[in-house]
């Protein structure tokens, strides 16, 4: 596997790391299937370790602050909002000013639970750290040099009283302890009340009669559970499907600039020619991954439409269809060959993964207050 | 910095020291006999290099001119999408009707941020041998950069940048001719905005101090013609403000007041603490820092805590405020400040001494300072710019 040469960013270093580590476990020792070769058991989000509790509310805080981007105009909540399922509702994520990102808002549901992050799955999901620091530096996101952001916390008295509760009297914010403190909050954003988990804990109830047969649909003749497995449903693998290229990338400039730029960071060869969304092979450039992409997890599809990598299909109707057809070109899944009637009982299921929305509101940001010259 | 600009930054400086053997080698610089300083008065330093007219801007061999070169610099240096959010051009900080800097004391910054210093004027700045106050780059080539990615300036990713050109169809026609290459590069626009900013001088022909030194005698008031006495005699003025760009290219204490916004406004609080901290001090010195250190920054030697790059004098008629934290409105106040010898530093220069100057004297002075600025100022009008487009 080609490793992306260093380039002289830190970020692009730790994500080679990433890479590094990645390609010598292989993606396989994520645990995603049964010993005897069976696909893995559909189980309840299992209990992680417990949270930071003054870490996930600092991180509250910050999640919330647009000025931890460059100019002070997007928070992580910008495009992450709660009321939207913590994406932003729109097929193509809107991008930092003067850019159009050219890739779907994932929702930030259950993040604590996932293998990988990213559409091209370049980030590990043990560190969501990493996450939010991708996402405030990296220049079509929030575009922020990270020690401005830190120099703006301790403009703040109160996150700097927050910050010395968790840290320690004398401590600073500092850049990879913020970033740690924002991923804790993100840790905590997890499915409520799903009636799915309450089937699986025992309520024969929670499932309606079509959701039930849509899970046997789910697991036996659709064949779901090949990737679709584990607490979020998902293999934390990359996969292709051929799904239809959102034609609103490469027919707006904006959104065509940040792709290309993506693939030109990444060190991509020849990433002036690319006119489609490569995906995994921008990291990899191994060409059999070429179109590959992080399987999603399935729990809250009701409040995270449009769906995809590029936001194609507003439904899950047209989703469920898309895979009856066996996906598009290229793809590595088979026609369906599902009726109608099982059609609808698969979406029922698909919807019985949904819990309540997961609203947190936004906190009153503390201002910005004078400080002591030359007592830094 | 690459060698290779650092070599064309010594190269300009040669051409500028020629320049200036060749006005002192036709006496056309020379102050006139009246304003010779009285001997008790003269310094002891050596003579220093005369006034007068900048010679031809010198330009470095990698980067020759051209009329299409200097007409793309001139559309990038007012393309917004040469910033991070597209607010922040060159010409955002350097407006050609504000003398080509921004008018404010302390440089406006990128959206969200101030910048910490006065923004400086693009007047001339191609016969610089060092930019920036604290001098930290040697060409206009490496200065674009600085300013268009710098965090509190423009705040651009160079990767990002480059592509939004690639995806602007007159652009990539326009780099191909200038610089033969398939697809626009960064480093390319830096040279063509470069080459843009070595068009932005003084006219000899418009400059009263220019045309008396060319041998027009009645260019100069009889009040400038005191204020050139002043200047090289009780005012000591020249011992740093000399040869055709009125500066030695030097760094200086003189004990500028600090700028009390950085005692008062989170938002220069912040860009204060953040300069600190990404230009490399040491912890204990990043704790206790409350002033710019100026060239410290660059040598990490105490000895140059505070020093500042002297500045031209040309075109200050329309590049007020003045100093490098933009402290002092109007030439009066800053002959004030030189006439009480400066400011309490701890390390101030030696140069700096009361001058004891009268009112006339310091009227004259301001008076002929201003013979060294256009009769009026050279005005560019943003150019159209050029549209994105879908690429095939």
């Amino acid at each position: 596997m080609n490793v992306p040469k260093p380039k002289r960013s830190a970020k692009a270093l730790v994500a080679a790391a990433a890479l590094v580590c990645w390609a010598a476990v292989g993606p396989s020792a994520i645990p995603t299937r049964a010993a005897d070769g069976a696909p893995a058991e559909l189980t309840p989000l299992p209990a992680g370790r417990p949270l930071n509790q003054d870490m996930v509310e600092l991180g509250r805080y910050l999640f919330f602050d647009p000025r931890l981007s460059g100019d002070a105009a997007l928070a992580c909540a910008t495009c992450h909002d709660p009321k939207k399922g913590w994406g932003d509702g729109q097929a193509l994520s809107r991008g930092y000013p003067a850019s159009e990102y050219f890739r779907n808002a994932p929702s930030l549901l259950n993040t604590r639970h996932r293998a990988r992050f990213m559409w091209d799955g370049r980030l590990d999901g043990a560190d969501p750290g990493t996450l939010v620091r991708d996402m405030v530096t990296e220049s079509h996101t929030m575009n922020a040099d990270g020690r401005l952001v830190q120099e703006r916390l301790k403009q703040v008295p109160e996150y700097v009283a927050m910050w010395q509760k968790i840290f320690g009297k004398g401590s600073d914010p500092y850049g990879p302890r913020m970033f740690n403190v924002v991923g804790e909050f993100i840790r905590s954003i997890e499915s409520r009340n799903v009636p799915f988990d309450r089937y699986l804990r025992g309520d024969q109830g929670a499932l309606s009669e079509e959701a039930k047969s849509g899970l046997a649909l789910f697991k036996g003749k659709a064949g779901c559970t090949q990737c679709h497995h584990g607490p979020t449903l998902s293999d934390g693998k990359l996969h292709r499907l051929g799904v239809p290229e959102n034609p609103q990338v490469w027919n707006d400039p904006l959104r065509a600039i940040t792709m290309l730029r993506h693939y030109s960071t990444s060190g991509m060869p020849g990433y002036m020619n690319a006119r489609t969304d490569v995906g995994l092979y921008a990291i990899t450039k191994n060409d059999k991954d070429m179109g590959k992409f992080l399987t999603p997890g399935l729990r809250d599809l009701r409040h995270t439409a449009p769906y995809m990598h590029n936001g194609v299909f507003g439904t899950l109707a047209e989703v469920v269809e898309f895979y009856q057809r066996g996906g598009g070109p290229g793809s590595e899944v088979r026609p369906m060959g599902l009726s109608d009637a099982e059609k609808k009982a698969l979406v029922a299921f698909l919807e019985s993964l949904s819990g309540d929305p997961v609203i947190v509101d936004a906190p009153a940001l503390p201002p910005y207050r004078p400080r002591a010259l030359g007592k830094n | 910095m690459n060698s290779r600009l650092a070599k064309v930054g010594l190269a300009a400086v040669v051409v500028s020291v020629a320049g200036m053997l060749l006005i002192a080698g036709v006496g056309g610089a020379q102050a006139p006999k009246a304003a010779r300083p009285a001997k008790a008065a003269a310094p002891a330093v050596p003579a220093p290099a005369p006034l007068g007219p900048l010679p031809p801007v010198p330009v470095p061999a990698d980067n020759p001119m051209s009329a299409e070169k200097v007409e793309l610099g001139k559309k990038l240096f007012f393309d917004s999408r040469l910033s991070g959010d597209g607010s922040s051009p060159c010409a955002a900080c350097h407006l050609p009707e504000q003398g080509w800097g921004d008018a404010g004391e302390i440089s406006r910054g990128y959206p969200g941020t101030t910048h910490w210093r006065n923004s400086q004027t693009i007047y001339n700045s191609a016969h610089y041998n060092k930019l920036f106050w604290e001098g930290n780059v040697t060409s206009l080539e490496a200065q674009a950069p600085a300013a268009a990615e710098g965090n509190v300036a423009g705040n651009g990713d160079p990767a990002m940048m480059e592509m939004r050109l690639r995806f602007i169809p007159e652009y990539v026609a326009a780099f191909k001719r200038v610089f033969g290459t398939e697809w626009p590069r960064i480093t390319h626009a830096y040279m063509a905005i470069a080459a843009f900013e070595r068009t932005i001088v003084s006219d000899p022909r418009k400059v009263p101090f220019d045309r008396y030194t060319m041998g027009d005698k009645t260019a100069l008031t009889a009040a400038q013609l005191r204020g050139l006495a002043v200047f090289h005699g009780k005012g000591g003025c020249i011992q740093c403000h000399h040869g055709p760009l009125a500066s030695d290219q030097k760094f200086h204490v003189l004990g500028v007041p600090e700028n009390e916004v950085f005692k008062t406004e989170p938002l220069y609080q912040i860009t204060h603490r953040w300069e600190q901290y990404q230009k490399g001090l040491a912890e204990n010195r990043y704790r206790e820092a409350g002033q710019d250190f100026g060239l410290y920054y660059q040598t990490k030697n105490p000895k140059d805590d505070g020093k500042f790059r002297t500045p031209s004098l040309r075109e200050l008629k329309y590049t007020a405020p003045y100093m490098h934290n933009g402290v002092f409105y109007t030439l009066d106040e800053v002959v004030d400040f030189y006439n009480k010898g400066g400011g309490p530093a701890a390390n101030k220069s030696p140069l700096m001494r009361p001058l004891g100057l009268s009112e006339q004297e310091r009227k004259d002075l301001v008076a002929f300072i201003e013979s060294l600025s256009m009769d009026e100022p050279l005005i560019v009008k943003p150019p159209a710019l050029p549209p994105y487009a879908v690429m095939k």
